[in-house]
C-alpha cells in the first residue's frame, strides 16, 4: 500500500507524444473485404502473362474440375493457363479465322468449346488441343458459347448475332432447334446449374429469354426485360435466380417466382461487361461459403455484391475498363481481363487449408508424440510453464509497462533543447518532429533552438520544413516556423550555397502550394453556388 | 457551516515527540495528522486569525515523552499553549502583535534544573510592527521582540532586528543561536544559556551579493548554510570564532587570520571560510542539516530532493516530486521526516533511503504564476450533486476535492506533459465543466505561443469509469475554434451534448455519437462530434449556458445574448444589450429566468425575463461569479465591493480584508434576500450543492430543494454553508468520519523491526481445520498432508474409538 501510495505521488513522466490522428471507420476492414483483398499476384510468377497480350480479353472460363485450368479469349486465340501455376500452358491459335470469343469447358472439363465472329463454334480437347469438331450454323458472329452445367456431355448451345439461339448435338455436329425469338444480336448467356435443359440468353434487344430444350422449339419460356442491352447473364448457384448486367446496372430476377425483379444494383458508372459468382471459401466466419455475384465494368471496377443482402460488400479499383471476370470453384484464383490485354490474376493464399482439396488420407490417424516428462535434470523443467497462456478466470497481474523514450525524450529530460531537435529531425517520423518542436514551444525554447543550429544542421531542418510545410496538418504550425527560421537565419543561409538550394527547393514546393491552392479555390467557386442552388431545391 | 480547503503549507509542520503525529499548520487551526495512516486525527481550534508557528515542547526525559505539549503563534498575536492529545487548550498569551515567526530556545537547551526552580522560558517573535511615521502613514516593519512565556509578557525594549518585512526565524538544532535572513544578508545572534529579560546579545552578520532565501544550522559545529535566489548554498565554517567564542582562549589564539587565509568570506565577516555549492537552478527554499551533522539536505523551486555529503559535496536526489519544496521537517524518529510542497501536499520521508512514505493532500493551490490568459477564468467547477469541486492544477491535471469530507478524491491527467516547477506555465488546463450527472467532463487546455508560433487550444472530453471519478479520455479535438480561444464550456443537463464558445466569433454543440455495436463484436468506440456551428454577427462568444430542461440555449455574443434551439441550431431570439461584454450566463432553475453579469468598468447584474424577452432588473454591481440553485428560484452572486467603499462606509472598515460580498436574490425580488461579507473575492468562485445524503440529519432544517451554498475564495478556502438557515447559523459540523482516532500500539523490539506477526492462537487453529470425526474412519484418519491433521490427542481418541465396536445406537 504505501509503495502504491508513492507511486501515485511521485511526478509521472511522459515521453513527447505526437498528437492524436482521427481514426477512420475504413482502418478496420470487414472480414469480407479483406477475404477480397487477400486476392493478390503470386510472388512466385514473375513475368505477367498478360505483357504478351494486346487484345481485348473477350471471356474466361474456369474448368470445373481440379486443379482449375482457365482458358481466355483474346484476338483469335485460346490460352490456356494451369490452375496449379497460372502459368499460360498452351495456345490454340491456328483454328480460328477470326476473332475468338465465349470460351466453355464441358461439365467434366474435357472438352472445351469457342466461337467465333465468322459464325463458326469450335470444339476442342482441352488437354491435346486438338481440333474435334466444328459447328457451322450461324450466319454472324457467335458470341455464345455454353454446355450445360449439370451432367449432360453432348449438347451445347450458341447464340448469334443473327439472334438465333442454337442447341446442338456435340457428337454429329448437328443444330437441334433453332430457338427463334430474339430481336438483336444474341451476346450473352448461361445455362443452368441445375437442370440440363434449362438456359437463359440475353441479346440487345434489351430481353433475357430462359429455354427449356424439353418443350418444343417454338419460343422461350420467360422473357426478362432489362431496359438495356444485355452484356451478361448469370445463373445463380441455386438456379432460381438470375442476375443479368447491361447499361450501368446489374438486376437479380427471380425465375421460379415468375420472372419477378428482386434489385437493381446500380453502383456501377459505365457498362457492366462481365459477371461470375464468386464465393467466400473461408472455413469460418459469418460470411463462410457465403456465394457473392462480382460484375466487372468499363470504368474500371470491379464489384462485390451481396445477393442475399442486395448490398455491395466490396469494390476495387483496377487502371483500365474491364471486360471479363472469372472465379475458380476453388476460391483460390479471381481473374480480371481488360481491353488492353492486362490480366489481373489474383490468387489467396492457402495457408495450409489443404483439406478442401480432398486429398487428406483418411488411413494414417496422427499419433500425438508422447511427451517427455520433465525431470529437474533437465534444462527445460526450469522453464516449464512460462508460456502457459492464463486461463478465463485468472487475475491477471501485468508487469508495469516500461515507457520507452526516444533519444529525443532522453534530450529533453536534461533539457539539452537543441540537441533534442536534431536528434528528432534525424529521425524519420514527421509527427515526432512536430511535437518535439511543439514541446519546444511550450517551454518557450524553439526559437532559441533554431537559432543555435550550426550550417549543416539547418539545413536538416529546412529540408525537413520544405517537405512537411505545406502539407494540410502540419501547415498552420510548419508554415509560421518556416517564415520565423527564414527571417532569423537570413544570414546564414545566403552564405551557404547547401543551404540557398534548401529554399530554393522550398520556395519551389510553396509555390506549388499557391497554385494549388488558387486552382482549388476556383473550384469552390463553381461548385459553391450550385451547392446553394442544390440546397434551396 | 463547513470550512475547508485550507493550505497545509503555509507555515513548517512539527512532529510530536513520538513521531506518530504531525502537527500542521491550517489556516486558523492547526490540524492533527497521524504519520501511520495520513489522515486527520484532531485539530486545535483557537485562534482567530492564520497560525504561523507551531512548536512541540521536546521531550527531555523518557518519562515525559508522552506529554504531548506545544506552542502556537498566530497573526492573531496570540501565542497559546495546548495539549494536544486532549486537546485542550491550556494557557493564551496576548501579544497584541501579529507573529509572523516564533522560536523558543529553552526548549532545546533545557537547562539544568540545579536550583529546583524552572528559569522563566523565553520566546523569540518576528512580529510586524506598524510604525506612525510622517510622510509615510501606517508603514509596516518586521521586528523580532522577546517574550517571556512563563510571565505572559513581552520583555521589555528588548528589539533584535528592525526589518522591512516579517520572515521566518531560524534557529539552531543546539538552540544556541537564531538567525534571519534579511536581503542581502544573514544575522546571527547567540542565545545566553541563562537568559533572562536583560540578556546581552552577541551578534553577526554574513554578506552576501544575492537575496538570501533560507539559512540552516549545523547541529553540532559552528557551520551555517543559507540559499539564495539562484540556487546556490552557501556554507560557512568556523562562524562567529572571533564573537561568540570569547571565553575560549584557545581557539581565540589561532584566530587573526588576515582575508586570504578565509577563502570565500566576504569582507569582515566572521567566518573560517565559504564555500559554494550551486546545482539548483532557481531559488533554494529548503536547508536542513542531518541529526549528525553528515548531510545537508535541500530543495528548490524545481521539486527536487537533494542530500549532500558536507565532507565531500557529493550528491543524492530524490527527484520528479513535482511541485516546489518549501519546508522540511525531521521527527525524533530519525528514519521519519516531512517535506511540505507547494502544491499543498506533505509527504512523509523515509529518511536514508528517501522513500515516500505516504502524502498528506489537501486541496491543489492556485498556481502562484501569474495569470497569463485573459477572461478564462479560474476553471474551479463545482459538482452538484456528488458535493466535490474540480480544481485545475499546475501539473495539468485536474483533482476532485470533496467539500464535505475536505479531501481528495482523485486527479485525472489532463495533458500528458512533464511538468517543469520552475518553468513559466506555458500550458494551463483553462476550462472544467461536468455534466449534471457527472459521468462525463469536458475540459480545455491551452498552450501559449512562442511569438505567435505554435499555440493550441484542445478540448477534451473524458468518459467517468466508476463512482471514483477516474475519468478516462473519450475524444480529443485540437483547435476546435481554430486559432481562436475557448471561452465556456457548458453540458446539456440531460442528454450528452455540450456546447464551446469562442471569442473567434462562433460557438459549437458536440454530441456524443452513441455506442454502436458493430456485427462482429467490434465495439465502435464512442466519440464526441461537432453537431452545429453557429455564430452572430461575427462577434466573440464570451458565455454560454443550457437552460434547466435543455431546449434553450443561451449564448452571449459580446454585449447581447443570442437564444438558440440546440437540436435544430436555430437563432430563437436576441435580447438585450449591456455595456460591457457578459461574462457569466446562467439560467434560474427551472424559472424563466436569466442573470448574466459583466464586469468592466461599467459593470452590470441584469436578470432577464425569458417570457418577455426583457430585462426584469439590474444593478450596476460587479459580480465575481454567478451561481444558480438547480430547482428554485434563487440565485447568488459574489459581487466584488467598489475599492472606495471601505472609506465611505466605516462600517464595513473594521472587517479586516473584507473586498466581497455574496449577495443571495429571489428571482421576484430585486431586494437580496440576504447578505455576508466574504475576504479575498477576486478570484473566488461560489456554487450550490445539494446536501449530501450523509449530512442530511444534521441539516434536518435544509428544505431538500434548496442545497448548501459554497464559497471558494482565490486560495481555494472554502466555506459551505446553509443560505437559508440563521443569520449567524454557525453550526460546526464535525466531521466524525473524517477524524478517526487512530492510535497505534508501539510497536517495539521484534515487531518494530520485522512487523506485526499475525495473530496466532492454539484454540483458533482447532477450529479453522474441519474435523468431523467418521463412524468407521481409521482407515482414512491419518491420511492427508501432516499439517491439516488433528492434533494426535484427538485423532487417537478417534481411532480407538473407530476400532471399538459401539454397542448402543443411538447415542445423544
Amino acid at each position: 500500500m504505501a509503495e502504491d501510495e508513492s507511486r501515485i505521488s511521485i511526478a509521472k513522466t511522459f515521453a513527447v507524444k505526437p498528437k492524436l490522428r482521427p481514426t477512420s471507420n475504413k482502418a478496420t476492414p470487414t472480414p469480407e473485404s479483406k477475404y477480397w483483398k487477400s486476392f493478390k499476384i503470386p510472388k512466385d510468377i514473375e513475368t505477367t502473362p498478360s505483357k504478351s497480350f494486346i487484345y481485348p480479353i473477350t471471356s474466361i472460363a474456369f474448368s470445373p474440375i481440379a486443379p482449375h485450368d482457365f482458358a481466355a479469349t483474346h484476338s483469335a486465340n485460346i490460352t490456356i493457363f494451369s490452375g496449379k501455376t497460372l502459368e499460360p500452358k498452351s495456345t490454340i491459335a491456328s483454328a480460328f479465322a477470326d476473332s475468338a470469343t465465349s470460351a466453355a469447358f464441358r461439365c467434366d472439363g474435357k472438352l472445351l468449346a469457342a466461337g467465333d465472329l465468322t459464325g463458326t463454334v469450335h470444339v476442342f480437347d482441352a488437354k491435346s488441343r486438338t481440333h474435334l469438331r466444328r459447328l457451322k450454323g450461324h450466319s454472324a458472329a457467335a458470341r455464345l458459347v455454353r454446355y450445360p452445367r449439370a451432367e449432360d456431355k453432348f449438347h451445347l448451345f450458341s447464340g448469334g448475332d443473327d439472334s438465333v439461339v442454337k442447341y446442338w448435338d456435340v457428337t454429329t455436329e448437328t443444330c437441334l432447334f433453332d430457338l427463334l425469338g430474339h430481336k438483336d444480336y444474341v451476346r450473352c448467356g448461361d445455362a443452368s446449374p441445375v437442370s440440363d435443359d434449362m438456359f437463359a440468353s440475353g441479346s440487345y434487344d434489351h430481353k433475357i429469354r430462359i429455354w427449356d430444350v424439353r418443350g418444343s422449339n417454338s419460343g422461350s419460356v420467360m422473357e426478362l426485360d432489362h431496359e438495356k442491352p444485355v452484356e451478361s447473364v448469370l445463373y445463380l448457384p441455386s438456379g432460381g435466380l438470375i442476375a443479368t448486367a447491361g447499361g450501368n446496372f446489374v438486376k437479380i430476377w427471380d425465375v421460379i417466382g415468375g420472372g419477378k425483379l428482386l434489385y437493381s444494383m446500380e453502383s456501377h458508372n459505365k457498362t457492366v461487361t462481365s459477371l461470375c459468382v464468386g464465393k467466400i471459401g473461408k472455413e469460418s466466419g459469418e460470411e463462410a461459403q457465403q456465394y457473392r455475384i462480382l460484375s466487372v465494368s468499363l470504368d474500371g471496377y470491379m464489384k462485390i455484391f451481396d445477393y442475399a443482402k442486395y448490398k455491395i460488400t466490396h469494390s476495387m479499383r483496377f487502371p483500365n475498363p474491364l471486360m471479363s471476370v472469372g472465379f475458380s470453384p476453388d476460391c483460390s484464383t479471381r481473374v480480371i481481363g481488360t481491353s488492353n490485354g492486362t490480366f489481373y490474376i489474383g490468387r489467396r493464399k492457402a495457408n495450409g487449408e489443404s483439406d478442401g482439396s480432398g486429398d487428406v488420407g483418411l488411413g494414417d490417424v496422427e499419433i500425438e508424440p508422447q511427451r517427455r516428462v520433465l525431470r529437474p535434470t533437465y534444462f527445460r523443467y526450469f522453464h516449464r510453464g512460462q508460456n502457459t497462456k492464463p486461463s478465463e478466470g485468472d487475475y491477471l497481474i501485468t508487469r508495469p509497462k516500461k515507457l520507452k523514450f526516444a533519444e529525443h525524450d532522453k534530450l529533453l529530460k536534461k533539457f539539452r533543447h537543441k540537441e533534442a531537435l536534431v536528434a528528432v529531425l534525424s529521425g524519420k517520423n514527421p509527427e515526432n518532429v512536430v511535437a518535439v518542436m511543439e514541446e519546444l514551444v511550450a517551454r518557450k525554447k524553439l526559437l532559441k533552438c533554431v537559432s543555435n543550429l550550426d550550417t549543416e544542421e539547418l539545413g536538416s531542418l529546412l529540408g525537413f520544413l520544405q517537405k512537411y510545410s505545406t502539407m494540410p496538418i502540419y501547415a498552420g504550425f510548419l508554415t509560421r516556423l518556416t517564415n520565423k527560421v527564414v527571417e532569423m537565419r537570413a544570414g546564414d543561409i545566403k552564405s551557404s550555397d547547401q543551404l540557398r538550394v534548401n529554399i530554393r527547393n522550398l520556395k519551389r514546393d510553396v509555390v506549388e502550394e499557391i497554385r494549388i491552392q488558387q486552382s482549388m479555390q476556383e473550384i469552390q467557386g463553381i461548385i459553391s453556388p450550385m451547392l446553394r442552388i442544390a440546397a434551396r431545391s | 457551516m463547513i470550512t475547508g480547503g485550507k493550505s497545509f503549507v503555509s507555515s513548517p509542520p512539527a512532529f510530536s515527540n513520538d513521531a506518530k503525529r504531525l502537527l500542521v499548520c491550517t489556516g486558523n487551526t492547526v490540524s492533527i495528522f497521524s504519520t501511520s495512516t495520513g489522515l486527520q486525527i484532531s485539530e486545535l481550534e483557537g485562534h482567530g486569525a492564520p497560525v504561523t508557528s507551531v512548536i512541540v515542547v521536546p521531550a527531555s526525559t523518557p518519562a515525559s515523552k508522552v506529554l504531548c505539549h506545544c506552542w502556537t503563534a498566530s497573526l492573531d498575536g496570540k501565542i497559546k499553549f495546548w495539549d494536544f492529545t486532549a486537546p485542550e487548550l491550556m494557557r493564551t498569551i496576548d501579544v497584541r502583535l501579529p507573529i509572523h515567526s516564533m522560536v523558543i530556545p529553552n526548549l532545546l537547551n533545557q537547562p539544568t534544573k540545579s536550583n529546583g526552580k524552572s528559569p522563566n522560558l523565553f520566546a523569540y517573535i518576528y512580529v510586524e510592527v506598524v510604525k506612525q511615521k510622517e510622510g509615510q502613514p501606517n508603514s509596516s516593519c518586521g521586528q523580532i521582540r522577546k517574550c517571556n512565556l512563563t510571565q505572559s509578557r513581552l520583555a521589555g525594549g528588548v528589539n533584535l532586528a528592525e526589518t522591512h518585512k516579517p520572515g521566518c526565524i531560524t534557529i539552531s538544532p543546539s538552540g544556541k543561536y537564531i538567525g534571519i535572513c534579511e536581503a542581502h544578508k544573514l544575522r546571527i545572534w547567540e542565545i545566553p544559556t541563562k537568559d533572562s529579560d536583560n540578556a546581552v546579545y552577541k551578534k553577526i552578520r554574513l554578506h552576501h551579493t544575492k537575496t538570501f532565501t533560507t539559512l540552516a544550522f549545523h547541529p553540532t559545529e559552528r557551520v551555517v548554510a543559507a540559499g539564495d535566489v539562484t540556487g546556490r548554498i552557501l556554507l560557512w565554517r568556523g562562524v562567529g570564532h572571533r564573537t561568540f567564542s570569547t571565553g575560549d582562549k584557545f581557539i581565540n589564539g589561532g584566530l587573526n587570520k588576515d582575508a586570504e587565509e578565509r577563502p570565500g568570506v566576504r569582507g569582515d565577516d566572521d567566518a573560517d571560510s565559504c564555500t559554494t555549492w550551486h546545482w539548483h537552478s532557481v531559488e533554494v527554499n529548503v536547508l536542513f542539516f542531518s541529526s549528525d551533522g553528515a548531510y545537508l539536505f535541500s530543495g528548490g523551486r524545481e521539486g527536487v530532493f537533494v542530500v549532500w555529503q558536507l565532507d565531500t559535496g557529493k550528491k543524492k536526489f530524490l527527484p520528479r516530486i513535482g511541485s516546489p519544496l518549501l519546508y522540511f521537517t525531521n521527527s525524533s524518529d530519525p528514519s521519519l521526516s516531512s517535506i511540505s510542497c507547494a502544491n499543498n501536499r506533505i509527504h512523509l520521508l523515509r529518511m536514508p533511503s528517501m522513500e515516500i512514505l505516504r502524502s498528506i493532500s489537501g486541496i491543489k493551490l492556485p498556481s502562484s504564476v501569474s495569470d497569463i490568459y485573459e477572461g478564462s477564468g479560474s476553471g474551479v467547477f463545482f459538482d452538484h450533486t456528488a458535493g466535490l469541486v474540480a480544481v485545475p492544477t499546475d501539473n495539468y491535471s485536474v483533482q476532485f476535492y470533496s467539500l464535505f469530507n475536505d479531501c481528495e478524491i482523485s486527479e485525472v491527467q489532463i495533458c500528458e506533459r512533464n511538468h517543469q516547477p520552475g518553468d513559466e506555465a506555458t500550458v494551463k488546463v483553462n476550462l472544467v465543466a461536468l455534466s449534471r450527472d457527472g459521468s462525463t467532463m469536458g475540459t480545455v487546455e491551452t498552450r501559449v505561443p512562442e511569438e505567435r508560433i505554435g499555440g493550441l487550444a484542445s478540448l477534451k472530453f473524458w468518459a467517468c469509469g466508476s463512482q471514483n471519478k477516474d475519468f478516462s479520455l473519450s475524444t480529443v479535438i485540437y483547435e476546435p475554434h481554430r486559432d481562436a480561444g475557448v471561452s465556456s464550456i457548458a453540458f446539456h443537463p440531460t442528454c450528452p451534448m455540450a456546447v464551446t464558445s469562442s471569442y473567434g466569433g462562433d460557438f459549437k454543440i458536440w454530441v456524443r455519437t452513441p455506442d454502436t455495436r458493430l456485427k462482429d463484436q467490434m465495439l465502435q468506440s464512442s466519440g464526441w462530434r461537432c453537431h452545429a456551428v453557429g455564430s452572430y454577427k461575427k462577434k466573440p462568444m464570451t458565455a454560454a449556458a443550457f437552460s434547466a430542461d435543455g431546449s434553450v440555449l443561451a449564448v452571449a455574443a459580446e454585449n447581447v445574448i443570442t437564444l438558440w434551439d440546440p437540436e435544430q441550431n436555430i437563432l430563437v431570439a436576441v435580447v438585450g444589450d449591456v455595456l460591457e461584454p457578459i461574462t457569466t450566463l446562467s439560467f434560474v432553475g427551472k424559472s424563466a429566468y436569466l442573470v448574466s453579469a459583466s464586469p468592466g468598468s461599467n459593470p452590470q447584474l441584469t436578470l432577464w425575463s425569458m417570457s418577455k424577452l426583457s430585462t426584469s432588473w439590474s444593478y450596476k454591481l460587479n459580480a465575481e461569479d454567478v451561481s444558480c440553485s438547480l430547482d428554485g428560484s434563487t440565485f447568488a452572486i459574489l459581487a466584488l465591493l467598489p475599492k472606495t467603499s471601505e472609506s465611505v462606509e466605516p462600517a464595513e472598515g473594521t472587517l479586516q480584508g473584507v473586498d466581497g460580498a455574496i449577495l443571495l436574490f429571489n428571482v421576484e425580488n430585486p431586494v437580496p434576500l440576504a447578505t455576508w461579507f466574504v475576504s479575498k473575492a477576486q478570484g473566488g468562485k461560489l456554487g450550490f450543492i445539494q446536501t449530501s445524503p450523509k449530512l442530511e440529519d444534521e441539516f434536518a432544517d435544509v428544505k431538500p430543494d434548496h442545497g448548501l451554498l459554497a464559497y471558494m475564495n482565490s486560495d481555494y478556502e472554502y466555506v459551505l454553508f446553509d443560505p437559508y438557515g440563521e443569520k449567524d447559523h454557525n453550526q460546526s459540523i464535525t466531521r466524525e468520519q473524517n477524524l478517526s482516532n487512530l492510535e497505534e500500539k508501539e510497536k517495539i523490539g521484534y515487531a518494530s523491526i520485522y512487523g506485526e506477526l499475525a495473530e496466532f492462537s492454539v484454540e483458533k487453529d482447532q477450529t479453522q481445520i474441519p474435523y468431523i470425526p467418521y463412524e468407521k474412519n481409521w482407515e482414512t484418519i491419518f491420511s492427508g498432508p501432516s499439517h491439516k491433521l488433528a492434533p494426535l490427542t484427538k485423532l487417537c481418541l478417534d481411532f480407538l474409538e473407530s476400532s471399538l465396536e459401539r454397542r448402543s445406537v443411538t447415542v445423544e
